[in-house]
């Protein structure tokens, strides 16, 4: 298959355009790293070492001549010239309560409804990439199972599958004692248990029936792409052994197996009071795996064709307060971006001195959904939802794409 | 049509002998569900409808319609081996007497006026045991209807108030909208409907205007919450956000006139004054007022949207379908039926089960899910035949557990109040290897899977890998068919003849006797599998449990 794959691209000049481009959007993959509170911009992409906010850790050099990052992100820094970082990102809403929500949704103009998360989002609008996987999976620390939320109005289907620990649902797997031979046979009973009935009958109904099944078995047959137990334990390594290292592994195995988007959550990304000694602690968890995906994505020559995106629901406050401690700040901080249509090295946005304010105009999370979409290949201000006869834009219809970051 | 047919047919025959002949009672005038026939005939035309079902299909499906369950094995052969001509109606007329009608009913309409949200002051028990008070006398939809919406808490119809939710004034609005009035006016809330030019904003407030006095409020002395109204003195303001128009409006039903609020002179508006914590009570009520007008007999949005609804319940599908659409632009299939069903519904008084028993007892109730001879697709809003519906989650685990013969075992489970609470996401990540200790949390886990999530209708069925994943993988399907005392496999696996076996398995699963080809496929596969019968049996019925048959009432 993948050689014939390989053989209509290499006859490009007599590929159908619709075909080439169906071949293309088949492969655009995403990779959400979530770090659920915000992470300190100053403690982070934006040092600033000079400036009154400043914390107490040093700025290191980049791969790029005079471009610096915290010391907290020293593999990332190696790795600079292939991602973009934005700078000036200007959100709004300081709350967690709607901050989680609004940047997931992107925020779209109200019209009533609770538009659907990212990965739901793109599962709607680009479908799965392999057809007998689910196009969103979503890696988290806690419990897992099928989050049917994540969709707001679209259909309950287009939620995610989440791998609660980073483990997939328990039905996922045959009872102990069920052979796969013997597994085979009892479906040759079920398919023929379905003859009669099916004979008969207008086909659309079972025939949905029959395909849940087919898929399912699918997903069974395929089980092992979340089994973490065979990566490499020299990847581990390298990713980290804390749960966003295992995870952000375990998504790059999600992705070369060929799912649409990943999610991966990390919690407690909220520094209140002690914000150094977290940031010490949590940063470079968020570093190592980070810059690890980003050069095996690379290395494996997928990065061109899968987004990463690390993000949180908001910056933290320039103002150090008594507590040690930095509280939410949207109104300027930092988010990086790769692959997929992304710049490499293009470190933008300017800001006042001392990094507390965006010079000019600031990037809301409405823009960066139009960039997303559009480096996925989604036509962000033309293609609409349709829900009840309404069509909804699928993101906020005053943003534009960035297109600093953008190839 | 068929009126004219008895005519010249029986023409000069006395009423009694007509009586006989056919097989119910005749009165002046057709019964409802020969007029239901009648016109669903008429819109078809001259094309081939499928058959009526045969006895075993019929009787699961009613089953499952009344009861909430299959049929047991042995009541498929009990029905299959009675000849008696009135056999049919005797069977619906018995369901809908029995036991088991109140708790499915309460069950559907819970499911269909709260969507599995757990709101409000009142407990879900208590909700659930008024409903299936209800429901076992002679139940009034409009009355029923009326309780919901103008509960205050006081009195025996205090569990009424869950309808109401959390008081939530825009949540009550809207869903008062969509589940009585078939109406989905979210979009007004902010602006006239963008394409359904007959749904106004102004709807959507004036419907507001009657529920946006109601308040909570706590009584000191009983330490309870009620709900109040207080007093409405203006209109309620409301401005689109297209053109920005400030405009008002008093409560007003979408197809009525706005009621004029009352006023009064100082010191006249209450009825009652404010004692222990509650409020004074003002003269002008305006949600007991909608009670009223929307149940209101001459209310046709009402009375269509109930009959709808009750409809789709038994049909699968609404008349009107989506059935929060119904407007211009989504014409019913059949407008006429509809309108005659409001109307006789009206001139019956809301009585449910007379409904539910006259659409019971048309042919098109009673079709068979088969395409008649020759066709391979029928539009299924011609009802020219049955279109299968999706179990719901409680028929599911009910019917699982009926068929493979572990009810018993599952009813007589006690849970230990010393043990921990069993921990029901553990269930379904795996770090929880226990089995569910109690009927209530193997439902819970079977709406987990098979519900639609809480807020949302429970109307289409919607296959889903991970449903088929349960069934086919999950420990309480495998637990329920190894052998126990009693129980299906146990009771096979003590049999001799393939074909006992054979028909055994079908009855108690797929609720009829299996095909001749069907009792050779099962004997060939014990036959196969000798060593491992026991498991032979427990793999067969695992087959027929994932067939799309058992998962479809048809």
């Amino acid at each position: 298959m993948l050689g014939n794959l390989g053989g209509l691209v290499g006859f490009g000049s007599l590929l159908h355009p619709s075909i080439a481009k169906q071949i293309e959007e088949k492969q655009k993959q995403v990779c959400l790293i979530w770090l659920d509170g915000g992470i300190s911009q100053y403690e982070s992409w934006h040092p600033l070492p000079e400036s009154k906010f400043a914390g107490p850790f040093r700025s290191i050099k980049t791969s790029i001549p005079g471009i610096h990052f915290s010391e907290l992100l020293p593999n990332t820094a190696k790795i600079a010239h292939k991602i973009s970082v934005i700078r000036t990102m200007a959100t709004k809403d300081p709350n967690h309560s709607t901050g989680v929500p609004r940047m997931q949704r992107g925020d779209p103009l109200d019209r009533g409804v609770d538009y659907p998360y990212l990965g739901s989002a793109v599962a709607k609008l680009l479908g799965p990439a392999e057809p007998e996987l689910p196009p969103y999976v979503w890696i988290k620390p806690g419990n897992g199972g099928f989050i049917h939320r994540e969709a707001g109005f679209l259909d309950a289907r287009y939620g995610a599958l989440a791998l609660g620990d980073g483990r997939p649902p328990v039905h996922i797997h045959r009872p102990d004692g069920v052979t796969a031979e013997l597994d085979a046979a009892r479906n040759a009973l079920r398919q023929k248990a379905n003859e009669r009935f099916r004979a008969y009958r207008n086909t659309s109904d079972v025939d949905a029936y029959e395909t849940s099944y087919d898929m399912a078995r699918k997903l069974m047959a395929r089980k092992e792409i979340f089994d973490d137990e065979k990566l490499d334990p020299k990847d581990r390594e390298r990713y980290g052994l804390h749960p966003l290292g295992r995870h952000v592994l375990q998504a790059r195995q999600l992705l070369e197996a060929g799912v649409r988007f990943v999610k991966v959550n990390s919690y407690h990304w909220d520094t209140h009071g002690d914000n150094f000694n977290m940031s010490q602690r949590l940063v470079p968890q968020a570093d190592q795996p980070f810059a690890a995906l980003i050069n095996d994505l690379d290395d494996r020559g997928m990065l061109d064709n899968t987004l990463v995106v690390m993000m949180s629901e908001f910056g933290r406050t320039p103002l150090i307060n008594s507590r040690l401690g930095r509280d939410h700040w949207p109104d300027c901080w930092s988010i990086a971006l790769a692959g997929c249509g992304i710049k490499r090295g293009a470190i933008i946005g300017d800001t006042t001195k001392d990094g507390a304010f965006v010079n000019g105009e600031g990037y809301d999370v409405g823009h960066l959904f139009h960039t997303i979409f559009s480096v996925l290949g989604i036509q962000s201000h033309r293609q609409k939802y349709r829900h009840k006869g309404q069509k909804l834009s699928i993101a906020n219809d005053d943003c534009e794409p960035i297109k600093e970051v953008m190839l | 049509m068929l009126k004219n047919l008895f005519d010249i047919l029986l023409g000069n025959m006395p009423w009694f002998a007509m009586s006989l002949v056919l097989g119910f009672p005749l009165s002046g005038e057709q019964g409802l569900h020969n007029r239901i026939d009648d016109l669903v005939w008429a819109k078809a035309g001259d094309v081939p409808f499928a058959e009526t079902a045969d006895d075993a299909g019929f009787l699961r499906r009613v089953t499952l319609d009344l009861s909430g369950n299959i049929p047991t094995a042995g009541e498929v052969s009990e029905f299959l081996a009675d000849k008696s001509k009135g056999k049919r109606k005797e069977l619906i007329d018995r369901l809908i007497a029995g036991d088991q009608f109140a708790a499915h009913w309460t069950e559907r309409f819970s499911v269909m006026l709260l969507e599995r949200l757990d709101q409000g002051k009142v407990p879900k028990g208590e909700w659930v045991k008024f409903l299936k008070q209800t429901l076992r006398k002679k139940p009034l939809w409009d009355v029923m209807i009326r309780q919901m919406i103008e509960a205050n808490g006081q009195g025996v119809d205090r569990p009424a108030m869950k309808f109401l939710g959390t008081v939530d004034h825009h949540a009550m609005t809207e869903n008062i909208a969509r589940l009585l009035l078939g109406m989905d006016l979210t979009c007004a809330k902010c602006h006239d409907h963008p394409s359904v030019n007959e749904w106004k904003q102004a709807h959507y407030w004036g419907l507001f205007a009657y529920l946006n006095q109601t308040k909570q409020a706590t009584h000191k002395k009983e330490e309870k919450v009620y709900l109040v109204e207080g007093l409405a003195g203006k209109k309620v303001e409301f401005e689109s956000v297209f053109d920005l128009e400030k405009m008002s409006t008093g409560p007003r039903l979408p197809n009525g006139a706005e009621v004029e609020i009352p006023q009064f002179e100082k010191g006249e508006e209450y009825e009652k004054p404010a004692e222990d914590g509650l409020p004074a009570v003002p003269k002008f009520r305006p949600r007991e007022r909608l009670a009223k007008d929307l149940t209101a007999k001459e209310n046709e949005l009402f009375s269509r949207n109930s009959v709808n609804r009750i409809w789709f319940l038994l049909m699968g599908r609404g008349l009107s379908h989506p059935l929060d659409q119904m407007h211009g632009k989504n014409s019913p299939s059949h407008p006429k039926l509809l309108e005659l069903l409001a109307g006789e519904f009206v001139s019956h008084g809301f009585d449910l089960k007379w409904l539910l028993r006259e659409i019971m007892l048309s042919e098109t109730y009673q079709r068979s899910s088969r395409l008649p001879e020759g066709v391979t697709k029928v539009e299924p809003a011609s009802y020219r035949v049955t279109s299968p519906k999706g179990l719901t989650p409680e028929q599911l685990l009910r019917a699982v557990l009926r068929a493979t013969g572990n009810t018993k075992h599952a009813k007589a489970l006690k849970v230990d109040p010393e043990a921990e609470k069993f921990d029901r996401k553990g269930y379904f990540t795996g770090s929880n290897v226990e089995l569910p200790p109690s009927l209530a949390e193997m439902e819970a886990i079977f709406i987990q899977t098979f519900g639609r999530p809480p807020g949302e209708a429970e109307v289409d069925f919607s296959p889903g890998v991970n449903k088929s994943l349960f069934l086919m993988n999950d420990r309480l399907i495998e637990h329920w068919l190894k052998p126990r005392a009693g129980n299906l496999i146990d009771r096979l696996s003590k049999m001799d003849a393939p074909d006992a076996m054979a028909k055994e398995m079908y009855l108690a699963v797929l609720s009829r006797l299996p095909e001749k080809e069907e009792a050779i496929w099962i004997a060939d596969y014990l036959a196969r599998n000798e060593p491992r019968r026991t498991a032979a049996l427990g793999d067969l019925a695992w087959a027929l449990l994932n067939s799309a048959e058992f998962m479809f009432n048809h």
